[in-house]
């Protein structure tokens, strides 16, 4: 499996629309076996979705993203974890630990639910989010 | 002034206001700033400022952090933020230094006003729409998202096809805006609305007597768009003699002014779009095939609405937005019929009808949520029907079932293109299709 988190410094980038790294982990069994940078050149939404699919992320752990985007990486097939913030490694170990919903990595105004606008497939299986 | 004098009129405006510490903490936040971001005070309190305005200069270049670096005020910058909502909002931001009494710095302070209503209405009179503006999820224009920077990069002469109102000039600007020809003019011509001697002097320019009026030379739009891109839509309506000259412009990056008498060099990208099949006008003769093969190197095919229906609810949604900031309303939804109707009507007229459909419902809308009664005739029959025979109201499972049944019957008992014009998993249309007790179409 592999976990896409847009990155800036050590930190989760606060939105993945404007973001301008990537960090790509791989992961078996739980355990990180792979991990590389990459730079998101385009801010051009479909295409920065298109990217995503083409590095083959399964799940995506990012701070804020617009509903476009959102919706354009949910129909790939991606998993969401948005609203997330905090030191990428913490982010990381914590998602590994199968505890990306603790509340200290959530960013202020998350409300638990789902987003608008999202077909009921996607709201129990593909977006971990918070509602928009 | 006391500081609840201070409170009060950071209350009371419309502008947003946040104070934030030297460790970057946010620590005031006024009501302003609660409804352009969608952030309530109790949450934004104690939190990285980055977290809680998340705009596009945070990572890249944070007005903040350059008063604070340099002690200069900021006026007035144009940014990018994305709400609790999730929504892009364009903001204009002030900064300046936060002072104690004594004059010591203890930190910055941020005002912001939402620009984006004023944003979209300049987008509208100008025409301007970006490569931003495309919406899609479907798997279709997915599939033409992973192409479309390389056809911008490449510098390629492109033909976009697709029926009138499925987006052929946004596209051009997105391949535009993608290339490195960006920063220099984008011009669109439309062929169609131009007669043909009208069109030449347009494409080319003229010089002065060129004809009776020509007072002065007048510069083409070929000239206009140098070094930038050329948009020449409805392609397949120019005139025999219009294409020898556009097929010299191809070959040899050259064409003369009516009247002039040397040739004008032209460094300009050219995209071409049309709602004909040119191949079968190339056919019947009314198309130089030469011109054809010049335009045709990339070709773009966008799809009609009717075959990517999972986008409907998105469109809708982004078309209300803006209808309210151009209406001044406040609509927030449709109910699951008028959804049902949107999704059932097949669109001749494409995203352009789809969004004249929207803003027809906003005319007659008074309330907050559009209904079955505001929709234009033409749409609604095709719910009365299928749908709503009687005057009992259609209830989900009804609308379900209709659906469901007419998706399968456009896609002649394809259950997998059905699903994915709905919007949903193909185990979901099993499953529904059980549960509803729906049979295939008969072929």
């Amino acid at each position: 499996m592999k976990i896409a988190i847009p990155v800036y410094g050590e930190y989760v980038s606060n939105v993945f629309d404007f973001a301008h790294k990537l960090l790509l982990v791989d992961v078996e069994n739980g355990k990180e076996t792979n991990r590389s940078e990459i730079v998101l050149e385009s801010k051009f939404l479909p295409q920065r979705a298109v990217q995503l699919k083409n590095l083959g992320a399964d799940v995506l752990v990012c701070g804020a993203i617009s509903q476009e985007l959102a919706n354009m990486v949910l129909s790939s097939g991606i998993i969401v974890f948005p609203f997330i913030t905090g030191n990428v490694e913490n982010v990381l170990n914590s998602y590994l630990a199968g505890q990306m919903v603790k509340s200290e990595f959530r960013m202020p105004g998350y409300r638990s639910g789902a987003p608008r606008g999202l077909g009921r497939q996607r709201r129990c299986c593909r977006w971990q989010g918070g509602r928009y | 002034m006391e500081n609840t004098e201070q409170n009060v009129i950071l209350q009371s405006i419309s502008e947003g206001v946040f104070t934030v510490d030297l460790d970057w903490r946010i620590t005031s936040f006024n009501r302003g700033a609660e409804e352009i971001t969608g952030i309530r005070q109790q949450d934004a309190i104690g939190k990285y400022c980055r977290d809680v305005l998340r705009a596009d200069i945070c990572e890249s270049g944070c007005t903040l952090a350059e008063t604070m670096r340099t002690g200069k005020p900021i006026m007035n910058k144009a940014v990018q933020i994305i709400d609790a909502k999730g929504k892009r909002k364009a903001i204009a931001i002030s900064t300046a230094l936060f002072k104690d009494s004594r004059g010591k710095v203890i930190g910055g302070v941020e005002t912001f006003r939402d620009t984006s209503a004023i944003e979209q209405l300049r987008k509208e009179i100008a025409g301007r729409y970006s490569c931003e503006d495309i919406i899609s999820q479907s798997h279709i224009m997915q599939n033409l998202f992973t192409i479309l920077p390389n056809i911008a990069e490449s510098n390629t002469t492109t033909l976009i096809e697709g029926e009138s109102g499925t987006g052929k000039e946004l596209f051009a600007r997105a391949i535009h805006n993608l290339s490195f020809r960006k920063d220099k003019p984008f011009v669109v011509v439309n062929c169609g609305a131009l007669p043909d001697t009208l069109l030449e002097s347009e494409l080319f320019g003229y010089k002065a007597g060129a004809f009776t009026d020509a007072k002065k030379d007048k510069p083409g739009r070929f000239a206009l768009a140098e070094g930038g891109t050329i948009f020449l839509d409805e392609i397949g309506d120019i005139s025999v003699s219009v294409q020898v000259k556009l097929l010299r412009v191809l070959q040899d990056k050259t064409y003369d002014l009516v009247g002039g008498i040397s040739p004008m060099r032209a460094d300009v990208r050219i995209i071409t779009a049309t709602n004909k099949k040119l191949d079968e006008l190339v056919k019947e003769g009314k198309f130089r095939e030469d011109l054809y093969y010049r335009i045709n190197v990339m070709k773009l095919e966008l799809p009609p609405l009717r075959d990517r229906k999972e986008d409907i609810p998105i469109l809708v949604e982004h078309f209300i937005a803006r209808f309210n900031r151009l209406h001044n309303k406040n609509i927030c939804c449709v109910t699951n019929e008028v959804t049902a109707a949107l999704l059932s009507y097949d669109y001749p007229g494409n995203i352009r009808e789809l969004e004249n459909i929207i803003e027809h419902c906003f005319v007659l809308c008074e309330g907050e949520i559009i209904e079955v009664k505001h929709l234009p005739s033409s749409v609604c029959p095709v719910l009365k029907n299928e749908i709503a025979q009687n005057s009992e109201p259609a209830t989900i499972k009804q609308v379900e079932i209709a659906l469901i049944q007419q998706a399968l019957k456009r896609n002649k008992g394809n259950k997998t293109t059905a699903a994915k014009q709905l919007g949903i998993d193909k185990s979901t249309l099993y499953r529904k299709m059980k549960a509803l007790d729906i049979s295939k179409p008969e072929s």
